[in-house]
């Protein structure tokens, strides 16, 4: 079984190693495509026995899986199944005009497994300077993917991203050689700096642990994309192709807040409460949803737009984790809500932006008429990320104002909802023009299999755990949120 | 011992201060050269395994680095770096004050014992020289080269900390400095065919 563990982190590097023998374009990603599904294969084959068998680990205790990293290692497959076979028919155009080169091509593919490969071993470390190691690598392998088409802007952005994320990220370290720093010299157990051990070890320097949650929410939320370390991400997020957005957006940012959902865990543990931890993610969330409700509000930019959105989420989902065991629990089912929606958005953006030649939102009118498949995703997609029911998103953010009447955080939940609700209004103000105004007429394309594939899956997830969330799962979410709460 | 800290209290200082880019260059990788040899000098009983990293840092930071760096400084034909936000003057002021900041923070720390101490402040004030480089110079280069300060101060902290940190990690953390430094001068690179120069302050299309 643990078995497992090795192979989902030796598909990735045997893919990428793959793609220096393909020269065809099309092939290319067909065989991304290929590595990415066989990693679900893979998953799915052990599925049957992993709620029973987890907490796992493997490799002298390297490699670990549990509720938490399982919970994110679906959402992760998730995106990529739906970012790969997007990218089919994303590319297609460029490939056969020749404005994407097939070295260009191989060079995306290589990357784009080297993403799957690098998030994968954030996820699967169980030492915490691993999982460093594999988030920074996150960020040197996804540069390149924002510049896939060298364009100045595109250019700026990879820059801005590189430097911000690197320097972010180097503190997030210093946050890392603090908790080696606040352990005892004595204890024996805990000299590997597993997180395994370190969420069960005692007799903690707690000034400088606390320290080094400060210096690991800054960086790794540089990452995250928390306002208001997120100057990078608009840019980013806006100028990469459609495909990449939507895998920065659904995953590349949970996985950042994964790496602080640990070291959370780990302060919890030592100080026995998660009063300190909560009420800076509380702080941290509320800031990243007003801020992004600001930016959003005037807005001209499709992506961009969505890209704040992205700040909005994951400041809601910082916040779900600051309130207790239900917080924790909406905050893992958003995780997932989130990447849905935002996958299918930054889709239907990134093909619609393709379509008008332009991603600005006064451009772009009328999108039901001219692509209807696409209108109809962006609508839906934009609908479910402000929380209109019976899309998913709804729930999880009922479930969110639940557990903050649960804490009594009043003054909390008036915030979120009015920033909720300001963008709730921003969103749809937008978003009409778009899908019915009146627009020039675009030239007839037929859409590809893959993206009507794509669009209809997503779409039905989205309406499917909005109406129903499975026993099991259920209680797979509990698990995950008890481990974050670290008290257990 | 007390060498090698002082050259790392002058280098910081000499970068605060110098505009030629080449000699800064040169600077941090001398920079990354004491710090790789400090664990050597002083500091705990030496294993094989500490040997082989102190002297990957010390060919990777006093070798490949400024190999690199020195090549896309040649593609972008850039000599100094001019105007900073910040003047060389002030720079050297605010760095002056950095270190005697960071000497009596580090003693107030519940950190190792007194020997430790200055290493720890010295390494503090590394990285308050990168962040210093980082906020307020133009060229792309130099924001490269605070970087590296920055990572050479967290390198320094990491040596009195370092017997909890894996040896796999160590190598992991180097290896990511490396591609982080190639892909930053592939980024210049193409910054600089793009735009025909490498002045990231003027990078301003992209807001809002």
């Amino acid at each position: 079984m643990s078995s497992l563990l090795i192979l989902l982190f030796c598909i990735p590097p045997v893919g990428i190693s793959l793609t220096f023998f393909v020269h065809r374009g099309r092939i290319l990603f067909l065989l991304s495509l290929g590595v990415v599904l066989l990693d679900v294969v893979c998953l799915l084959i052990g599925a049957g026995g992993l709620p029973g068998c987890l907490p796992m680990q493997t490799a002298g205790g390297w490699f670990y899986l549990d509720a938490l990293s399982a919970w994110h290692l679906l959402v992760m497959l998730l995106v990529f199944t739906t970012g790969s076979v997007f990218a089919l028919g994303y590319f297609r155009d460029d490939l056969v005009t020749g404005r994407l080169a097939v070295t260009a091509a191989r060079r995306y593919n290589q990357l784009w497994l080297g993403s799957l490969w690098t998030m994968t071993l954030t996820l699967l470390a169980n030492n915490i300077g691993l999982m460093w190691v594999g988030m920074e690598a996150t960020t040197l392998v996804t540069a390149f993917l924002i510049s896939v088409y060298p364009k100045p802007v595109a250019i700026e952005a990879m820059w801005k991203y590189l430097i911000i994320c690197s320097v972010g990220i180097a503190f997030a370290f210093i946050g890392i050689l603090l908790v080696a720093a606040s352990l005892p010299t004595t204890g024996e157990g805990s000299q590997q700096l597993f997180w395994t051990q370190l969420s069960t070890a005692g007799g903690y320097n707690l000034l400088l642990l606390k320290a080094a949650f400060l210096f690991s929410l800054l960086g790794f939320g540089t990452k995250a994309g928390l306002a208001p370390m997120h100057t990078w991400l608009p840019d980013a997020h806006s100028q990469a192709p459609g495909p990449v957005s939507a895998m920065f957006s659904g995953f590349m940012l949970n996985a950042a807040l994964y790496c602080i959902m640990r070291h959370g865990a780990i302060v919890n543990h030592a100080l026995g409460s998660d009063q300190f931890t909560s009420r800076l993610y509380i702080l941290f969330g509320l800031i990243s949803i007003v801020v992004s409700a600001a930016f959003i509000l005037y807005q001209r930019d499709i992506k961009r737009l969505l890209a704040y959105s992205s700040v909005e989420h994951l400041g809601i989902i910082t916040l779900g984790l600051g309130l207790g065991p239900a917080g924790c629990f909406a905050s893992l089912l958003h995780t997932l809500n989130h990447s849905m929606g935002k996958s299918l958005s930054f889709f239907a953006a990134g093909r619609l932006g393709q379509l008008y030649g332009s991603h600005e939102i006064r451009r772009i009118r009328g999108a039901i008429h001219s692509a209807p498949l696409w209108g109809i995703a962006l609508a839906v997609g934009l609908l479910a990320l402000v929380g209109v029911a019976p899309f998913s998103i709804f729930i999880s953010e009922y479930v969110l104002v639940r557990a903050a009447i649960d804490r009594q955080a009043g003054v909390v939940l008036v915030i979120f909802l009015l920033g909720i609700s300001v963008i709730f209004v921003a969103v749809l103000r937008h978003l009409m023009p778009m899908i019915w105004g009146e627009g020039k007429t675009l030239p007839e394309k037929s859409c590809s299999t893959s993206a009507v594939i794509v669009v209809i899956s997503l779409l039905g997830l989205l309406l499917f755990f909005g109406l129903y969330l499975p026993l099991p799962i259920q209680g797979f979410l509990s698990r995950a949120a008890a481990l974050i709460g670290g008290l257990s | 011992m007390s060498f090698f800290l002082f050259l790392l209290v002058l280098t910081n200082l000499t970068l605060l201060g110098s505009s030629r880019l080449a000699f800064c260059i040169h600077t941090v990788a001398l920079q990354g050269v004491v710090l790789g040899l400090i664990p050597l000098v002083g500091l705990q009983p030496l294993t094989i395994q500490h040997g082989i990293l102190s002297l990957s840092a010390v060919v990777l930071k006093g070798g490949v680095f400024p190999w690199l760096l020195l090549r896309s400084l040649r593609v972008a034909r850039i000599k100094r770096e001019v105007e900073p936000f910040i003047g060389f003057n002030v720079s050297l002021s605010i760095g002056f004050f950095a270190l005697i900041g960071s000497v009596v923070f580090a003693s107030n720390l519940p950190l190792g014992d007194t020997k430790d101490s200055l290493i720890i402040a010295l390494a503090i004030f590394t990285m308050v020289t990168g962040l210093l480089l980082l906020v307020s110079r133009r060229k792309a280069l130099s924001m490269v080269l605070g970087y590296l300060v920055l990572e050479n101060g967290i390198y320094g902290l990491g040596t009195v900390v370092a017997d909890h940190i894996p040896m796999v990690v160590e190598f992991g953390v180097l290896l990511d400095v490396w591609v982080a430094v190639f892909g930053m001068g592939i980024a210049m690179y193409q910054i600089n065919r793009e735009f025909d120069h490498t002045d990231v302050d003027r990078l301003t299309e992209l807001k809002g």
